[in-house]
């Protein structure tokens, strides 16, 4: 199996002299392809210093991160543009999505960047908007669709692109439970069937339950890893529930 | 910390928001200071022979630019207040009183203005000796006046500018008060909505501008169209039509013309042409009011400043048109004659090129023949001998002679405008004289003369045969024409003719006139410049802080886009075609109109205005380039600015 994300003894740290802040420390973690994985951890424990480190748009203080066989610490500003282009899809809890475009439009932004043939990129955005079911709403604005659609709007223009990695911040957090269920179900039936890797950050223990492995992070330092296995969703959800109170953050805020 | 020190703090704090508003305000400070200053000095007018003109143009030109500067200021600081909504909204949020949050901005506004008046009256003093001597060069004066500050100009220019900032604060004052806090809070949260646009709007656009453009066109002499709107109202409906045109281009046909382009998929779906054309329909709408008003003035300046630089340049042809030769005047006493021409000849400065003595004749004739428009059938000619047309020509260089015969005739008119003047060729008119009358057949027309037309009437040349007949029945007369060396420079020997001649000699000199136009020309372009200037700083900042509101809001958008992978170098380029379209359109529009303007000028004045023109429009361009760059830069440095 291919190894997409490999971290080694990543350490980052804010301020300067007399003042400095460690944000995480010691971070070693390897992600295959094919995976789903879920980063939680309570609030500072470092989840977005990290997912900013993997998205390129923060940079460590120290250790070597390789994504799909590049190193992203020396890579230049141009050469990391392309790279995120190329190689990495981005899903964000507030959608992210451009309100001067329509939702067509915003999928197939990452292809018409990559200079894609107008007539694949009507196939793909298709393709794709089947997928998620949005295929109704590809011409209205995201001012006109509800956060449920728009999220998963934003992940299809996060796919659109077949990134190598998927890169999830909090995808569900501003969605009523509904949508939540039906986007975390888009994303497992993704990864089942186009075998697409995703890391996704959240601190809701239902949406982590529907990982295949989910890591804990705190203090800026990986706490625990938890495998779902052949375990049922809901056994697994209790798993997740029983480290999350040991870790004292007491995060039963959703069932 | 009081309300004063909070606002002075803003101030320091939003300086590069406010650096070009305060530079632009500074730069008209200095021009009114400028042009106060020359209207209280007397050095200028005692150098001038036309004194009391100059002191009232820079009284008018002062007012233009007073009331210019108070809608500039004026806009501006409701603008500015606008787009603080939400720190006005954050303070009455903690409790403070409108009033005092009021009193802030009154306070800031204040200081702001005070700060330009003090900075701008500084720098005016320096200035404008250096302004002087530009117009002293303009005006074609060598001698450099001893030209001082007058405590008059400083005087009028701060309590001028002091009422327009005490009026403009106490705007920013009274605006706190219409705002409602909840709309404070929405203000940036409005949801921009894709633009309607309709295609018969934007052909109206298109039909108005064109019918504007038309009518501009049309021979005044000939057109149905002026005859029956008549001559006042014309003008009136070009301007309406022009105007609202440009407006409606500018809010309907660029949204259509956008979406139009958004049908090719091929080049929409292309790089960030996505990004660009999708900003732009968004925005464009709101920014039409503005950009129809910098296009407005920057025809107007452009035609101003243009007409009164190919006056400027155009000086020396159409003088030595009406002055073909250096000196000219009538004989009326042989002692004062000689007397003059012993002048001319010994003047250390000129050479002779060449003297000649003409014998003219005085006639009325009835030119109903002529069809001519609006002027009375009776009009009195000087003629003049076909041998000494063809002598006096070969003097002063041209390679024409005529050869007339019998009761043919010539018509020398310099000012002769096709489908204006008379169609001379064909007609025939009666010259009487003592009781008899004389009919004469025009066989030819030269659009120029040999004669000084100060000197005598609309001159026709006629055969020698019928010279020599009509000799004895009309009023003769003698002429002196000199040709001299340095035509241009015959200060102080037209000052010595002037004073020997008589009025009756009709004395008419090159020199005299050419000064004259040197002087009223050079004042113009020296006022319209300067007012342009001031208008291109003006715009150009208005322009330049709309965008970086536009900036500040799409902050988002771009981050969005840097996360998904666009690189900077990219995010440039949008950037810097976005605002060239902004920048390019009242441009284009300007010019067009300006081009427009001037060719229906240039019939009318009989030239070509093209090379002046270009040089105006080139200037105009560079320092608007100059702003375009500026507000790139700053619009990218605001919207990359993530970390």
């Amino acid at each position: 199996m291919k190894t997409i994300l490999q971290a080694i003894n990543v350490n980052k740290t804010f301020g300067t002299k007399g003042n400095i802040y460690t944000a995480l420390q010691h971070i070693n973690l390897s992600i295959e392809e094919g995976e789903f994985v879920g980063i939680m951890g309570p609030s500072g424990a470092g989840k977005s210093t990290l997912l900013n480190i993997f998205s390129t748009i923060d940079t460590p203080t120290s250790g070597e991160i390789t994504i799909d066989g590049q190193n992203i610490v020396t890579m230049n500003e141009e050469k990391l543009s392309d790279f995120r282009r190329n190689k990495l899809g981005f899903i964000f809890q507030d959608y992210n999505l451009l309100d001067t475009l329509t939702v067509k439009e915003n999928i197939l932004l990452p292809l018409a960047l990559s200079k894609v043939p107008a007539a694949e990129i009507e196939v793909r955005v298709n393709e794709i908007a089947d997928m998620f079911g949005i295929r109704p709403i590809l011409d209205k604005y995201p001012y006109h669709i509800s956060g449920g659609q728009k999220q998963r709007a934003a992940a299809s223009r996060a796919i659109v692109a077949n990134p190598s990695l998927i890169l999830a911040d909090e995808p569900t957090g501003a969605l009523d439970s509904k949508s939540a269920t039906s986007l975390l179900e888009s994303l497992s039936t993704l990864n089942e069937s186009n075998r697409s890797t995703i890391m996704m950050v959240t601190h809701d223990a239902y949406a982590a339950s529907y990982c295949k492995r989910v890591i804990f992070i705190n203090d800026g330092q990986l706490f625990k890893e938890l495998h779902k296995q052949d375990l049922t969703r809901k056994e697994f959800f209790q798993q997740i529930l029983e480290v999350l109170s040991s870790l004292g953050g007491g995060h039963h805020d959703a069932v | 910390m009081t309300l004063f020190s909070i606002a002075g703090k803003n101030i320091r704090k939003n300086f590069t928001n406010y650096f070009l508003y305060f530079a632009s305000m500074i730069f008209s400070i200095v021009i009114y200071f400028t042009f106060v200053s020359l209207k209280y000095d007397n050095s200028i007018q005692s150098a001038s022979d036309s004194s009391p003109k100059i002191s009232s143009a820079f009284s008018g030109a002062a007012v233009v630019l007073i009331i210019f500067v108070a809608i500039f200021i004026w806009y501006s600081n409701s603008f500015f207040t606008r787009k603080r909504k939400k720190e006005v909204g954050l303070y009455s949020l903690l409790g403070v009183r409108k009033k005092q949050i009021g009193r802030m901005l009154f306070y800031e506004n204040f200081l702001m203005g005070v700060l330009a008046l003090i900075v701008g009256i500084a720098l005016g003093s320096v200035l404008s000796r250096f302004f002087v001597m530009i117009l002293m060069k303009a005006m074609g004066y060598d001698a450099i006046t001893n030209f001082s500050i007058s405590l008059a100009a400083i005087v009028n220019t701060f309590i001028v500018f002091m009422i327009i900032t005490l009026i403009t604060s106490f705007q920013g004052y009274r605006l706190i008060y219409r705002f409602k806090l909840i709309e404070l809070f929405h203000a940036d949260q409005l949801r921009e909505k894709e633009p309607k646009a309709s295609w018969l709007i934007a052909l109206l656009s298109l039909v108005l501008v064109g019918i504007g453009y038309w009518l501009a066109l049309q021979n005044l002499a000939n057109s149905k169209a002026w005859a029956t709107l008549g001559l006042m109202v014309t003008p009136l409906v070009i301007l309406v039509t022009v105007i609202l045109g440009t407006y409606l281009l500018f809010n309907t046909l660029t949204v259509t013309m956008l979406k139009l382009s958004r049908r090719n998929k091929k080049r929409y779906w292309k790089g960030l042409n996505i990004i660009g054309t999708s900003q732009l329909l968004y925005r464009i709408k709101g920014n039409a009011r503005t950009l129809t008003i910098i296009a407005v003035l920057s025809a107007t300046t452009l035609t101003a400043v243009g007409t009164a630089y190919s006056l400027y340049y155009s000086n020396r042809s159409s003088v030595s048109l009406v002055n073909p030769n250096s000196l000219m005047f009538i004989s009326t006493n042989s002692k004062i004659t000689s007397q003059a021409d012993t002048i001319i000849q010994h003047s250390k400065e000129h050479d002779v090129l060449y003297h000649t003595t003409l014998e003219l004749l005085e006639m009325d004739a009835d030119t109903s023949g002529l069809d001519q428009i609006s002027q009375s059938d009776e009009q009195t000619f000087t003629l003049l001998s076909n041998r000494d047309f063809n002598r006096l020509a070969k003097q002063q260089g041209r390679g024409e002679a005529l050869s007339l015969h019998a009761d043919e005739a010539a018509a020398l008119d310099p000012i002769y405008i096709k489908g204006m003047s008379p169609e001379y060729v064909g007609s025939s008119i009666t010259l009487s004289g003592n009781g008899d009358q004389e009919k004469i057949t025009f066989k030819d027309l030269k659009k120029y003369s040999v004669l000084n037309q100060g000197t005598v009437y609309s001159t026709i040349v006629v055969s020698d045969d019928l010279f020599a007949k009509l000799e004895s029945k009309a009023k003769t007369m003698t002429l002196e024409a000199y040709g001299i060396t340095h035509q241009d420079k015959a200060q102080s020997l037209t000052k010595e003719l002037e004073g020997i001649l008589p009025e009756k000699a009709g004395f008419s000199s090159f020199y005299r006139d050419y000064a004259s136009g040197m002087e009223s020309s050079g004042l113009l372009i020296f006022m319209g410049g300067f007012l342009g200037l001031v208008f291109l700083a003006a715009t150009g900042s208005i322009i330049y802080f709309k965008q970086l509101t536009e900036a500040n809001s799409d902050k988002a958008r771009y981050l969005i886009l840097y996360k998904i992978g666009v690189k900077k170098r990219e995010i440039r380029k949008t950037v810097a075609k976005q605002v060239m379209f902004i920048f390019a359109l009242p441009l284009i529009a300007g010019i067009a109109h300006c081009a427009v303007a001037l060719s229906a000028l240039s019939r009318l004045m009989q030239t070509s205005l093209v090379i002046p023109v270009v040089i105006c429009m080139g200037i105009y361009t560079c320092i608007y380039l100059i702003y375009y760059f500026v507000t790139v830069n700053a619009y990218y440095k605001i919207v990359t600015n993530v970390k």
